[in-house]
């Protein structure tokens, strides 16, 4: 294709910059604004100043909000990782037909609206003392992440000839072995991407955390939907602003492992 | 026969997994769905049919009760209304991206992607500074001498569903792009030589085949629309509920959990049948490998 | 360098495969196969697609569990032995490197899950490597070598624990045609230095012909034949082979009387005399069957001896060291002849009606129809 050069392409170019700008720009006009002096959220902003973030940094609250989100987005990537790759491996080199379950149940989680299953954890929580503790976070997150490690481990693991695996044993390694010396390795890139993945969805997991909350034990996307609720301090932009760059990294860690990983699959 | 099926679950010939083995790959992943998945919402539906006695009238109070009907009106309204507008709006910017190419194509995949793995209520947020009396959009308005009096903006559907838009655009422009760059650049090239103009070659090639995307996306974000709750819930009117704000009121106001089991049970049966009538057209995922 | 210890490995072992059964389902992929492998013999396992060659390599491998039937190396029930246990050497088709290893990790690798030490894999890695021609390659990792280059590493790594069985399945169809044919040369020569029992699944005949001491032709899960390559050419045990293998013309005709020889009468009405060898299967009077003969057998012209044939002339190529003649026998029966060194029949022109002469003993005779 040649560059556009006539007026239908250039249209075209205007109209996708500005759909651009509009998805964009609320991102962006956080991170200014998080280095405002003023106490109310007002535009432009004025001045810089960098007292919002040590207002959020030098919070209890906040800072407790922010390890326990911390704490149940490590566990998740780690239990999700896990669970995940271990069912995609059963689904693509397994027999069974609780394959097709498994494909099926899978996708409820995305379907499913996540006001449902929040209020449905919410309650079953409560009776079994769930409610507001760690492991209860970690499985409601488990839960649902596991449909987005799946997805990148399929594809993944699709890609790895089935034959290096029945080479290998062969060759004289035991199933687990021909796994863990040949597969895991071509696969680890995205292994870990995929929990990078489910870390970052925990971490900004805001509805189930809403209902599984409890009155001490609060995320930190619970404490911002209040904070954003009652009085939006100008904390909040500086929190956004933080989040951004989180999630920027968590990208750019994804696309470096992404690849390394096409060209290591890719070369045999 | 019955034989080799028993060989088979026992052994594993190499190639394939044994049924064992298989069957204690997956059984921590069926055993966490039942727990966390299945059986709160199967518990949900139970109550919502069984209390306070067997009963159907929690559902009839959905549907006879117009306050609630509006509700649900309302909430597929507004669904429809953010489906529609992320097509108008993604369609070419998918278009687009799928024939980009270089620093064009990266920027434009970031600023389609970052978004989606950036935090929900941060794009709230960042719409709440914006709709305020006094936020960006009332003082460009007012400095261009629009208006002299700022607009109430916040706590309206319109911020609702502005918000919505944006927070679901990738999922619309994602799927698009999958089924446009699944389209052999050839199929245009021969509409060209075959003397197609590009118009005629977007309307006859490459629109009907970029279609299941445009399904697929339409159905991502319908369905993600109809049950979304931290935008409703933020920027929303309190006078204007969805169906996700109605239930959290019934649950943390009213304590009437018959009622909210049932509209929870009407919201997620409906989303259950469009999803099995339409589960040929979903491809969840596009969203995360066929992206860039 | 210790090159000798890879070549000084103890000589093949024998297999023999029994009553070998495959169903998936209703359908039987492999349905009733015996072979008997001698210590150190090369065979093939030749058939089209969906034959059933690979299902039965796999048995012997261990990535298949037949139905029914037994394989046994040497004397050992290996029918349901894991294919990690096994002892056997094998090489896939698409190479089958791992990509993330080194070389010479590539070749080390069965040596390591044998528990040796490091010192030692590397040495007998490298004695590999230098058997098959690669000495040196081995810090390269697998996408740096070409693909006859990463086929022999795969080679290297069969063969490196000396195992007593090397299975092969269509190790050679991913290269291009002049790679092949080195390949061939060289497992040929392999095989021939180590001794060892090769089994090798191709659905390439001139592959087949040229490798195995005895090939083994597959059809819908059975053996059609079983033999070396000259027998398998000039002797088709039926029908099937007689097409499969090489180029083959076939005459439909009836038996008319069988005795001292066979008397058959022709589609367009002569009635030949053939020599009661030239029957393959036994036929009756009355029945109907089918007269086969390789093309480069038919003599340009009348000839001395044997039946004289009138073929009308539709299409004269020049294939290099023979003219290939094609037309029609009077009853329009389509008719190929190889003619070697025929540059004095550049006066032919398509519509000419050829003579040719089938000496007798080229004529074979089967029961049946044309296919």
């Amino acid at each position: 294709m040649k560059p556009p050069t006539d007026r239908g392409s250039l249209a075209l170019a205007a109209y996708v910059y500005a759909v651009l700008a509009f998805i964009i720009v609320p991102l962006v006009i956080v991170i200014p604004m998080s280095f405002s002096q003023n106490d109310y959220l007002t535009f432009p902003p004025s001045g810089f100043t960098l007292k919002w973030y040590s207002e959020y940094f030098d919070s209890r609250q906040w800072r407790a909000a922010t390890w326990l989100s911390v704490q149940v987005a490590l566990l998740t990537a780690l239990f999700a990782s896990v669970i995940g790759t271990a069912a995609t491996y059963a689904m693509i080199r397994g027999r069974s037909r609780l394959v097709t379950a498994f494909q099926i149940l899978l996708i409820g989680p995305i379907i499913v609206p996540h006001i449902a299953l929040a209020v449905g954890l919410y309650l079953f929580f409560q009776t079994i003392g769930l409610s507001g503790t760690i492991p209860g976070f970690v499985l409601a997150h488990t839960v649902l992440t596991l449909p987005f490690v799946v997805f990148t481990m399929a594809a993944a693991l699709g890609k790895v000839d089935a034959n290096l695996e029945a080479a290998a044993m062969s060759c004289g390694a035991t199933r687990f072995q021909a796994f863990r010396l040949v597969t895991l390795p071509l696969v680890l890139p995205n292994l870990v991407s995929s929990a990078l993945f489910a870390f970052i969805i925990s971490f900004d997991e805001p509805v189930v955390s809403f209902f599984l909350s409890g009155v001490r034990q609060k995320t930190l996307p619970r404490r911002m939907f209040e904070d954003i609720e009652q009085n939006l301090t100008p904390v909040i932009p500086a929190i956004a602003t933080l989040l951004i760059v989180l999630s920027i990294l968590i990208l750019l860690g994804a696309q470096v492992l992404r690849s390394r990983s096409v060209t290591r699959i890719a070369s045999q | 026969m019955m034989e080799a099926r028993r060989s088979h679950f026992w052994r594993s010939d190499g190639r394939r997994l044994s049924g064992l083995s298989t069957l204690l790959l997956l059984l921590p992943f069926f055993a966490l769905v039942a727990f966390v998945f299945v059986y709160p919402i199967l518990q949900l539906l139970v109550i919502s049919i069984l209390e306070p006695h067997p009963t159907s009238e929690n559902y009839a109070r959905v549907v006879e009760n117009p306050v609630h009907m509006r509700v649900l009106l309302r909430t597929l309204w507004t669904a429809t209304l953010v489906t529609a507008l992320s097509v108008v709006l993604g369609f070419p910017v998918a278009y687009y991206m799928s024939r980009a190419k270089g620093t064009v194509a990266a920027l434009v995949a970031v600023c389609v992607i970052l978004p989606l793995w950036s935090s929900v209520l941060v794009r709230t947020a960042a719409w709440s500074f914006l709709f305020q009396r006094n936020g960006l959009i009332n003082s460009a308005l007012m400095s261009l001498g629009l208006t002299s009096q700022p607009f109430k903006l916040l706590y309206t559907q319109s911020a609702v569903v502005i918000a919505m838009t944006h927070v679901l655009l990738p999922f619309m422009i994602l799927p698009i792009y999958g089924a446009l760059r699944s389209i052999p650049s050839d199929y245009a090239r021969a509409a060209a030589v075959l003397g197609a103009t590009r118009l005629r070659t977007f309307l006859e090639v490459i629109l009907p085949l970029s279609l299941p995307g445009v399904v697929s996306g339409s159905l991502l974000v319908f369905l993600t629309a109809i049950g979304f709750f931290i935008t409703p819930a933020l920027l929303g009117s309190p006078q204007e509920m969805m169906i996700s704000t109605l239930v959290s009121k019934q649950i943390r106001e009213v304590l009437d959990w018959p009622f909210a089991a049932a509209l929870v049970g009407v919201l997620t049966v409906f989303v259950t049948l469009l999803a099995v009538i339409f589960s040929k057209t979903l491809r969840f995922d596009r969203l995360m490998g066929n992206a860039s | 360098m210790d090159i000798a210890s890879a070549r000084q490995s103890a000589s093949g072992a024998s297999i023999r495969i029994s009553g070998l059964e495959k169903r998936f389902g209703a359908v039987s992929a492999v349905d009733g196969v015996d072979i008997d492998i001698a210590a150190g013999e090369f065979v093939a396992l030749l058939g089209p697609s969906g034959s059933g060659k690979t299902t039965i390599l796999m048995s012997v491998a261990g990535f298949e569990f037949p139905t029914s039937g037994t394989i046994h190396v040497d004397s050992e029930d290996l029918t349901y032995v894991p294919s990690n246990r096994r002892n056997l050497g094998m090489v896939f088709q698409n190479y089958t490197l791992f990509p993330h290893m080194s070389i010479l990790d590539n070749v080390a690798f069965p040596l390591k899950m044998r528990g040796l030490r490091t010192a030692e894999r590397h040495a007998r890695a490298e004695a590999a490597l230098a058997t098959v021609r690669l000495a040196g390659y081995g810090y390269r990792r697998p996408n740096e070598l070409s693909g006859g280059q990463q086929q022999r590493v795969a080679l290297a790594r069969a063969i490196v624990y000396q195992p007593r069985v090397l299975l092969m399945d269509e190790p050679l169809s991913a290269l291009d045609k002049n790679l092949r044919e080195d390949m061939q040369l060289e497992i040929k020569r392999l095989h021939a230095e180590l001794g060892i029992t090769v089994i090798f699944v191709t659905h390439d005949q001139s592959e087949a012909l040229t490798m195995a001491d005895r090939i083994a032709v597959l059809r819908d899960g059975k053996i059609q034949q079983i033999g070396p390559a000259r027998q398998l050419y000039e002797r088709p045990a039926n029908l099937f082979t007689a097409g499969f293998i090489g180029e083959m013309n076939f005459v439909d005709v009836a038996v008319q009387s069988v005795g001292d020889d066979i008397s058959v009468a022709l589609p367009w009405g002569e009635t030949w005399r053939l020599p009661a060898t030239a029957a393959v299967e036994p036929v009756a009077a009355g029945e109907a069957a089918v007269l086969a003969v390789r093309p480069e057998r038919l003599q340009f012209g009348a000839g001395s001896s044997g039946q004289v044939i009138a073929v009308t002339l539709s299409d004269i190529v020049y294939a290099g060291a023979a003219l290939l003649l094609i037309g029609r026998l009077p009853d329009g029966t389509e008719m190929r002849a190889r003619i070697p060194g025929a540059s004095q029949l550049s006066s032919l022109a398509p519509g000419d009606v050829a003579s040719f002469a089938i000496p007798p003993e080229a004529m074979l005779l089967y029961r049946g129809e044309r296919q």
